[in-house]
């Protein structure tokens, strides 16, 4: 009976341990997931529901091994949920594991929030969204597949599903890259972000490349402008691009080019991030302390400077009280009386006590 | 700390309202000088005051404290750095208050200049604990009441001091105090 109580206290323990099953409405923040799972359990058919979305994607049928292309999805006729936001995911399979397309060869230069990840999340107010990937080509030849997927809440989800849509691969012919094509190097990824007001340049780094120009534009605007490039050394380039603020992403396209030859790439873009904050944790703290030291010293100050004469010791009333105290002395001792009869003693008449006198104590009798 | 963000949302609500108090009642305390009908009240003033800079001096390091803890990155920002910055102006100013209402007892506010002086390190107490506000409802809301004054700052830039140089200041600042008292002390004998 006794193991039976310690069995059932340990499940219901277990029971209560557990934290209630819930998605994450808010996202989880880009990063690099494999289809269906996504940080939650999307991939149970009784937990999600099919997207009416649609999902198009949009990409050369052929590239080049090792060189960049650009991977454009566009979802359109989804109703998202209160928050706008949506899930999208490029993918180099559907098996529900190893689905990165890096497994399959692909290297992700940037993401369309100009990170590296292959699940990204978009806030859209508009039922159409079109995000873009570049990458590097694997280098090995033959077909590759391609895949999109997304995931997101609706307005009206009583169930709190969530909605999954997908596309069949997309079908790429990797042909052998061209003897000498000027390209960018394998592994070189841009850079994500910039710390605002920052103007450092920007190192790039190519293979069979004599010749490099980089073209700049700010969001929304047609027209590029030329950057100024820099040869450090060998294949290794130096990019000035004007620095940002805000929130600004700058927006930029290489041109790498061999003879007569130019290869033009996909336009990357480089967000900006806030100035980098110097303040330290013991820094506060002492600032904090030598203002309130300083403070109260000046206003303590300040308090004796406006002290008019007799205010500043208002409150010290050690002589009055000195004066009161020997004031009733006297008048104690005078009103008590001597007796013949009884000496060393004194007759308090207001008491009706004998009194010690302290002149004749009763030892010198 | 698990705790940290309720008690920090309790104690700054106590510091918010024992500030609007101590701030308050001092201004009346300074107006019943000037205005007949709250001589009567000024007695009760004082002490509210006192009793709410009194709450307001032991709420405060708390609320810093508890702030402290509330956040991963309590320093990593200029809007976090003010925090401690304005913290430190309004307990200095709270704290000059409360040496002055001990000094000369209640009988302050019937010396006009010291009055002033006293009225006003109530109010820039006061107004340090509304900007404190102000930034805690920036961090956590994103937004504060405060925004619809066309001169409100935002404070997501601070004056970042040199450790050294902080370390400094506060060699300065204990000695302007210890002058202070020295100053003190032979004003009273001055007196006597």
């Amino acid at each position: 009976m006794k193991s039976r109580i310690i069995v059932l206290s340990i499940i219901l323990t277990l029971l209560l341990a557990t934290s209630s099953g819930v998605a994450n409405p808010g996202g989880k923040g880009d990063s690099n997931r494999d289809f269906t799972c996504g940080g939650s359990c999307h991939g149970d058919p009784s937990l999600s529901s099919p997207s009416p979305a649609e999902i198009q994607i949009d990409m050369k049928s052929t590239a080049f091994s090792g060189t960049a292309t650009e991977v454009s999805i566009s979802v359109s006729g989804m109703e998202l949920s209160n928050n706008n936001l949506i899930g999208i995911f490029i993918l180099g399979s559907k098996n529900g594991n190893n689905d990165h397309p890096e497994d399959y060869g692909w290297q992700i230069i940037q993401d369309p929030n100009g990170g590296t990840s292959n699940y990204v999340e978009i806030v859209s107010s508009e039922n159409t969204v079109t995000v873009s990937w570049v990458l590097l080509a694997p280098m090995e030849e033959g077909q590759k597949e391609i895949f999109a997927s997304i995931q997101h809440g609706s307005m009206y989800n009583h169930d709190n599903k969530a909605f999954i849509g997908e596309t069949d691969g997309f079908i790429v012919n990797i042909e052998p890259i061209p003897e000498n094509y000027p390209t960018l190097e394998e592994g070189w990824v841009s850079p994500d972000e910039r710390v605002s007001g920052d103007s450092s340049a920007i190192i790039i780094r190519t293979v069979n490349t004599d010749s490099l120009s980089v073209l700049w534009r700010l969001p929304g605007e047609s027209q590029s402008h030329e950057a100024s490039v820099e040869m450090l050394s060998d294949q290794e380039w130096e990019v000035s691009i004007p620095a940002t603020l805000g929130d600004t992403r700058i927006e930029y396209q290489i041109i790498a080019s061999m003879g007569e030859f130019s290869n033009q790439m996909p336009w990357l873009s480089i967000g900006t991030s806030d100035p980098y904050f110097d303040g330290t944790s013991l820094g506060a703290k002492l600032q904090s302390f030598s203002i309130i030291m300083i403070i109260f010293g000046f206003m303590l100050s300040l308090q004796t400077w406006f002290s008019p004469r007799g205010v500043s010791n208002l409150i010290d009333n050690t002589n009055e009280v000195e004066e009161t105290i020997s004031q009733q002395n006297n008048d104690y001792w005078s009103r008590l009386i001597k007796s013949d009869e009884n000496p060393g003693w004194l007759w308090d008449p207001v008491e009706k006590e004998w009194v010690d006198d302290p002149n004749l104590p009763r030892g010198e009798q | 700390m698990m705790y940290a963000i309720p008690f920090h949302h309790m104690i700054v609500g106590l510091s918010a309202g024992a500030g609007t108090l101590m701030g308050i009642c001092a201004f009346l305390a300074w107006l019943s000088n000037r205005v007949s009908n709250l001589e009567s009240s000024k007695s009760t003033l004082d002490k509210a005051s006192y009793a709410a800079s009194i709450l307001t001096l032991v709420t405060l390091p708390l609320a810093m404290f508890s702030g402290y803890y509330s956040v991963s990155d309590p320093t990593g920002s200029a809007i976090f750095y003010n925090k401690f910055i304005f913290s430190g102006i309004a307990i200095g100013f709270t704290s000059s208050y409360i040496a002055g209402r001990i000094r000369y007892g209640a009988e302050i506010w019937d010396h006009p200049a010291l009055a002033n002086l006293q009225m006003l390190s109530a109010l820039f107490g006061l107004t340090s604990i509304m900007i404190l506000g102000s930034i805690g409802s920036k961090i956590t809301l994103g937004e504060s009441t405060l925004d619809i004054l066309p001169f409100w700052p935002e404070f997501m830039n601070s004056i970042v001091i040199n450790q050294w140089v902080s370390l400094f200041l506060v060699i300065i600042g204990v000695s302007s105090v210890i002058i202070s008292f020295k100053m003190m002390d032979s004003s009273n004998k001055s007196q006597i």
